[in-house]
């Protein structure tokens, strides 16, 4: 069985690129003249981190209701030894780390 | 423990055993909620068999649960004037009920709810908690004058905002029990308690969840902000008391950064022309361009259109008698989680005739109205 050191290693790898969508302005929808984009190497990240956005790319993980109304959520692509895998997640889900890595902006 | 909130269930023999349970409860705002008697927790404060600290939370929760009281008889009092101007035909149902207390937390930027409680917010030197205080208090009261709606579950739920979250927050939402504002970061976006229509829309989310339960996704999710945007809109409507012509229908214009508005965008949505370009998000205009998996800001651009068309058609002011049509349309059925756009449609078509026999004129708006938008 594989424990954390080894998802921690793996991860060290991936680069993410996180993009914030919804929220009550309606970030990233179509035609939306706001965006928010940011991107950051996992191995930047904290340990603890490392294993939220692991957490975030699980299968059982990857449809995330929230009762937020308004709330922000993240689309989050990761790429890992040539593959790209994308997942959204509301923002309670997303470390602050990924959070306060994306900058808005008006387009 | 915050001492300042309110538990469930006083009991004015409580023994020292339940007070140091009061003390202890880490989450002691519950939804259905009564203040501690403040003769409880006077003699708690006395009580030397406590702890010094327990008595000092007591009495600190005494002293608070003064200025709470006198602030609730003030909004009593503010309650039954606006009642007493409500406008023919309209009654307020909840009106025995006591209205619901309103609070606003202080994030302090950081990103932990609620925060710390304001004291006296309406006479906070913070504008941003004063405004928080003062404009929740008018939304409820519009609910309960024009809907005669006590709170967002109609039982008189405290209303607690927290202001001030996290850094440069450009936006606002609603969890599940409370609403919290972002600061906006100052360019694109500011302080989201500057937009009345902001602190609707946000209230309205509750209003829904405990009425239609609409869910957040698909054609349901549309409606959902939708009914925020609508609800919203005629508030700020109501408190300036316009007509249907004299409103601007945008949502969120007051709460534009410079940034934003250097680009020329007025407004966050537009109600009566949702694809303009001066929106900081266009939206699609009819049902036919609307496809599952949209963003609900995004697709609630055509019940928004049909809202606006509608209340036009029947002039005069819009919570009078198209928005008491949509309140029904919200409030008066089964919760819908899944509520496809045009049930809804047929829904406040249906109202019309039953609310507004005599008028065929409304019936007419609301029918063409809904056409106009593909549904």
């Amino acid at each position: 069985m594989l424990g954390p050191r080894w998802v921690y290693r793996n991860v060290t790898m991936a680069l993410l690129q996180i993009e914030r969508m919804g929220g009550l302005a309606g970030f990233g929808g179509a035609g939306a003249h706001v965006r928010s984009l940011g991107q950051l190497e996992t191995d930047t990240l904290s340990p603890e981190h490392q294993r939220a956005v692991e957490d975030l790319f699980k299968p059982i993980g990857k449809s995330k209701a929230t009762r937020i109304c308004d709330g922000f959520r993240y689309r989050i692509s990761r790429t890992l030894s040539g593959i790209t895998e994308t997942v959204e997640a509301p923002e309670e889900m997303v470390p602050a780390a990924l959070t306060q890595c994306v900058k808005d902006e008006l387009v | 423990m915050n001492p300042s909130k309110t538990v469930s269930h006083p009991r004015r023999s409580a023994s020292r055993r339940d007070a140091a349970n009061l003390l202890a409860d880490p989450h002691p705002i519950g939804c259905q909620c009564f203040i501690i008697p403040a003769d409880v927790l006077e003699r708690f404060a006395g009580d030397k068999k406590l702890s010094a600290e327990q008595r000092k939370g007591f009495a600190d929760a005494a002293k608070f649960e003064k200025e709470w009281r006198q602030q609730r008889l003030a909004q009593i009092k503010h309650i039954h004037a606006a009642q007493s101007i409500l406008p023919t035909g309209l009654t307020a149902v909840g009106s025995a009920a006591a209205p619901p207390a309103i609070l606003v937390d202080d994030c302090g930027h950081g990103n932990t709810l609620p925060g710390t409680p304001v004291r006296n917010p309406g006479k906070s030197p913070d504008a941003t908690a004063k405004r928080a205080y003062v404009e929740t208090s008018a939304v409820a009261e519009f609910y309960r004058s024009v809907f005669g709606r006590n709170s967002v579950n109609n039982a008189g739920m405290t209303l607690l905002s927290s202001i001030h979250y996290s850094v440069k927050y450009n936006n606002a939402f609603w969890n599940g029990s409370q609403m919290t504002y972002g600061d906006g970061d100052g360019n694109i976006l500011i302080d989201f308690t500057k937009g009345n229509d902001v602190i609707a829309h946000e209230l309205t989310h509750g209003v829904t969840q405990y009425t239609a339960r609409f869910a957040n996704v698909n054609q349901a999710g549309g409606l959902n902000e939708s009914i925020s945007d609508v609800f919203g809109s005629m508030f700020r409507q109501w408190q300036a008391n316009q007509d249907v012509t004299q409103a601007d229908w945008l949502i969120g214009k007051d709460i534009m950064g410079p940034g934003a508005i250097a680009r020329g965008f007025t407004c966050l949505r537009d109600m009566s022309n949702p694809a303009a370009k001066h929106c900081m998000a266009p939206q699609p205009t009819t049902f036919s361009q609307y496809h599952d998996g949209m963003d609900p800001h995004y697709s609630s651009g055509i019940p928004n259109l049909a809202f606006y068309k509608a209340a036009m058609a029947v002039g005069g002011k819009s919570w009078v008698t198209v928005g008491r049509i949509w309140y029904q349309a919200l409030t008066g059925f089964a919760p819908s989680p899944n509520m496809k756009m045009c049930v809804f449609a047929n829904r406040t078509r249906s109202l019309a005739a039953g609310m507004f026999p005599a008028e065929a004129a409304v019936r007419s708006a609301i029918d063409h109205a809904w056409t106009a938008v593909g549904l």
